[in-house]
């Protein structure tokens, strides 16, 4: 058996286990969900909450944005509070408020002596963690000073979220627009919802001394602090990286260089590429791409600043006709959108040029596919306008406003309109792909395995479809997982090495048969933390102790290929060099090259730094999580997407001399920019939430008290340089771009000696 | 963003001060002749950058952080239109002027839009200058 056969095998049985093991982990998780009670009463029977008004104010808390405005069990924004950790506090101080003025006649808990409040506290502990659900009759019987506390902080929502005008500084410190939502009926079923997300947190599960959500937030007062597993599992996870990154190291050393070609080309081979119809209809695509992420940076400009001027841009009242939560929405919307874009006109480009086939109306798909983008982008973006200003109403959010689930936000209509999307697209790079795939030639499998990343890009697009309106919170997370997650940290880190060795090997800097053999390899790496990894996210949703060991052990491992990630870029570079027409790729490579470096930086180091659960604890929905997801997000698969963009318009416009200042620029300043946003604000503003939250309880991080403090605001400002330079790049980049159509500079030669661009 | 407002000045002017001085330095190299390849070395000019980022990123926050009526009588407009011309004398003194007569008087003219800009910030008046000479 050859080495890349014993690979196929070894990569589908740990396919098979992996997720065997998930769909398990999702029967668990299933199972062990905190309960949805059918009815909350108070021990004389009155009747609180049903679940009909728990049910409908998720449904309103979803047509608000969701995850998009403050955060539930830590997902979602960071300006708005966690409601979950802001319910709790509010109701525990109410609840000890109380008991302060009736049993030592004083103003408030703060005024008792310590010991005094010890007391109380700990009855208050004793109380509230006790679960009082009956699973025959489906109550939740809660005391009448409970109640009490319940209907103060209720009181204290419906404030918030209409129009009280005592609590108009508050709304702006959380960027809530006045009225969020306008019917007071709606207002005391979020509270409903917002109560139940709280008491999920703060009930231990029967039989156990650990809540629904393993204690998560960190709240003193009630006695969540982080579980005895979470130290354990935070210390094994550290102990497995270290023993893979070990490993692999071995394997490094065992298997030694590479073979090269015997000969490298004279020539750029695919500056012989003929431009097909349909390869040529993917221009448009660029051009998207191009709008995309700059509309995608002017929303997160504005998102950045609703951090300030909570309800005004200079002066106009902006809140009111583009608040946060649709700012943000379409800012991490967009970030999806166009650098899925960026790889779906990539595909469409080289299948044809792969293969030398041109099915036929394939230029007709293409245009197709491109229109139905165009609508599900506006049309989707509508939807959720209309839910976010409220006038959409409860009945049709799910289907055509804002589902509120965060990367996944699209109404359930424009879902299944992209997963057949989706489909349509991998038909047409299938077809065009075809007779390559069928001829039994040595660069087969790597088309096979490149083509079979992206079918699971496309099908695992599906996950998204599995949950409906009402699905339990914590399974509704669990898929939502499936889909980010896998993405991120599977599929599309298999597509980013796949596609790269692909490239090099049409290029004839590659042997198929080492390429192969690599990116095999790469894939097994990946998946063998990547899968389980998923897990990662689910530590406090809901889920069972299991959950939290197999994340951790798992999400750990996949840290192991990106501490090596070092001789991915250095033999990327190197090949950028290996001939002098190479230097017709020059930007394309670098790009490369950032895509290396920010996977070790964004995905890698500050991947981990909130990976191991005990970490996460705390940091989960601190400024620490967006660090993590722009330097990973963007500086990983954002510099792919320009990378390969910038690859096809070589390949499309094979003559024009690239303007080397303009590429400079844009390089350059994309990843200084990113570097400056991360370093001067998120990463300080996220440590001094971690200093916070580790001492005062995880719901002080987010509050308005903290985050309105003179230092945070400073740390917002110290973002406008690099956002500004950020941005510089991205026009630098659309220039680039509209200039190979518009007054394109000359032509320059194109054989072995095209120097156009070797001017380094 | 007030309570940071001594700190906030006090990175500005000083890169107001780093910023110039460096100016000076990188002209007088490259008057000097041999020396003059120093002035336009891709770390020098990435510093000059980086100060000038840093500067201007200061200037805004004071801006956006002090009452508008400081800038009533126009002083901040005038250094403004007086900044984009130092910004071109330099570009000239450095790098455009074509012979080194040109280079030279650009970097005298530079120096002195600079020293206008300086006494009308002092000040806070847009003849400050004038003032400070009479005075
Ligand atoms: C290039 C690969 C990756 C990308 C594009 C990526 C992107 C993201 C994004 C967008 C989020 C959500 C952030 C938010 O809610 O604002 C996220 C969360 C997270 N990522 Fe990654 N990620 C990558 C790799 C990794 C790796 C390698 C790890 C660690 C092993 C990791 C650990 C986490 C964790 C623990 C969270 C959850 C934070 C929370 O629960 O709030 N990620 N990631
Ligand atoms: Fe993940």
């Amino acid at each position: 058996m050859n080495n890349a056969k014993r690979l196929w095998i070894g990569l589908t049985v740990l396919l098979a286990v992996s997720f065997g093991v998930l769909l398990w982990t999702g029967g668990e998780i299933h199972r062990k969900a905190p309960p949805m009670p059918e009815t909350v009463v108070t021990e004389d029977g009155t009747v609180v909450f049903t679940r009909a008004d728990i049910e409908q104010g998720r449904q309103v808390w979803q047509s608000i944005g969701g995850q998009q405005l403050g955060s539930i069990w830590g997902h979602g924004g960071y300006v708005a509070p966690d409601w979950t950790a802001d319910w709790l506090h509010r109701e525990a101080v109410a609840t000890l408020d109380a008991w302060a003025r009736e049993g030592y006649a004083v103003d408030d808990f703060a005024s008792l002596l310590p010991e005094e409040q010890a007391y109380l506290s700990r009855r208050l502990q004793d109380r509230i963690r006790l679960n009082t659900y009956d699973a025959d009759t489906g109550t939740i019987t809660i005391d009448a000073d409970r109640a009490a506390a319940m209907a103060e902080v209720a009181g204290h929502y419906d404030r918030l979220f209409g129009a009280d005008a005592e609590l108009g500084d508050l709304r702006e410190a959380y960027a809530m627009k006045n009225d969020t939502v306008p019917d007071a009926a709606h207002r005391a079923s979020l509270a409903a919802f917002y109560w139940w997300s709280a008491w999920a947190a703060v009930t231990e599960r029967p039989g156990k001394e650990i809540t629904y959500t393993n204690n998560w937030p960190a709240e003193s007062l009630v006695g969540n602090e982080p579980p005895a597993s979470a130290y354990l599992w935070t210390v094994f996870s550290v102990l497995f990286l270290i023993a893979g990154i070990a490993l692999l190291g071995w394997h490094h050393a065992r298997s030694g260089e590479e073979e090269r070609p015997d000969k490298l080309p004279e020539s750029d081979p695919l500056a012989m590429t003929v431009v097909t119809p349909s390869m040529r209809a993917t221009a448009k695509y660029f051009w998207i791409v191009i709008a995309l992420f700059l509309v995608q940076i002017l929303l997160g400009a504005m998102t950045a600043h609703y951090q300030v001027e909570g309800q005004e841009l200079y002066g106009f009242a902006i809140s009111d006709i583009l608040p946060y939560s649709l700012t943000r929405t379409w800012h991490t919307q967009l970030a999806v959108l166009w650098i899925a874009t960026a790889w779906l006109g990539t595909g469409l480009y080289i299948a044809p040029a792969i293969s030398g086939h041109e099915p036929k109306f394939q230029r007709l798909g293409v245009n197709l596919l491109w229109v139905c983008l165009l609508v599900i982008v506006v049309g989707a973006f509508a939807g959720q306008w209309l839910a976010v200003m409220q006038k959409l109403g409860l009945e049709h959010n799910f289907w055509f406003g804002h589902q509120g689930w965060e990367y996944v936000d699209l109404g359930r209509f424009w879902q299944w309109f992209l997963f057949i999307g989706l489909g349509l697209w991998l038909t047409l790079v299938g077809r065009a792909l075809w007779p390559a795939l069928r001829r039994r030639n040595e660069s087969r499998p790597i088309v096979v395995l490149l083509f079979l990343s992206t079918v699971a890009i496309g099908l695992f697009y599906g996950a998204g479809l599995m949950w409906g309106e009402h699905t339990h919170l914590s399974m509704v997370e669990y898929w939502r997982w499936w889909v980010v997650h896998l993405w991120v940290e599977g599929f599309f880190e298999v597509f980013a090495t796949a596609v790269i060795a692909f490239l090099f090997t049409r290029l004839g800097l590659l042997k198929v048969s080492t390429a192969t053999v690599a990116v095999l390899f790469a894939t097994i790496v990946f998946m063998a933390g990547g899968v389980l990894g998923t897990l990662h996210h689910l530590y406090f949703a809901g889920t069972p102790t299991a959950v939290l060991a197999l994340g951790a052990s798992f999400s750990a491992l996949e840290v192991v290929p990106l501490a090596y990630i070092g001789f991915e870029a250095w033999h990327t570079y190197k090949l950028g060099h290996a001939t002098p027409w190479m230097a017709r790729y020059r930007w394309p490579i670098l790009f490369f090259t950032a895509v290396a470096f920010w996977n070790l930086v964004g995905a890698g180091l500050f991947g981990f730094l909130i990976n191991p659960p005990l970490p996460l604890y705390f940091m989960q929905g601190l400024n620490l999580t967006p660090l993590h997801g722009h330097t990973a997000l963007f500086g990983v698969y954002g510099m792919l997407g320009v990378g390969l963009m910038l690859f096809c318009l070589r390949g499309m416009k094979p003559a024009a001399e690239w303007s080397e200042p303009v590429l400079r620029t844009c390089f350059w300043s994309l990843n200084i920019g990113l570097a400056g946003m991360a370093l001067m604000t998120l990463l300080p503003i996220g440590v001094l939430q971690l200093i916070a939250a580790i001492k005062h309880g995880y719901w002080y991080a987010r509050s308005a008290e903290f985050m309105q403090q003179p230092l945070i605001d400073l740390l917002v400002w110290m973002r406008v340089p690099g956002d500004v330079i950020f941005s510089v790049g991205a026009m630098a980049l659309a220039w680039f771009v509209a200039r190979l159509w518009i007054a394109p500079r000359k032509p320059a030669p194109v054989g072995a000696a095209g120097q156009e661009t070797a001017r380094s | 963003m007030i309570e940071f407002y001594p700190q906030i000045k006090m990175l500005h002017v000083t890169t107001v001060v780093a910023s110039g001085s460096l100016f000076l330095l990188r002209g007088l190299t490259l008057q000097a002749g041999e020396w003059g390849r120093w002035a336009m070395a891709a770390p020098v000019r990435y510093l000059s950058y980086s100060i000038d980022t840093v500067l201007l990123t200061a200037a805004f926050m004071l801006l956006t952080i002090l009452p508008t009526a400081v800038y009533a009588n126009g002083w901040l407009a005038t250094k403004l239109v007086l900044l984009v011309v130092y910004v071109g004398l330099g570009t000239f003194a450095l790098k455009r002027g074509r012979t080194k007569r040109v280079r030279l008087a650009c970097f005298v003219a530079a120096l002195a839009t600079y020293a206008t800009m300086f006494a009308i910030a002092r000040t806070h008046d847009p003849l400050g200058p004038v003032r400070l000479l009479l005075a």
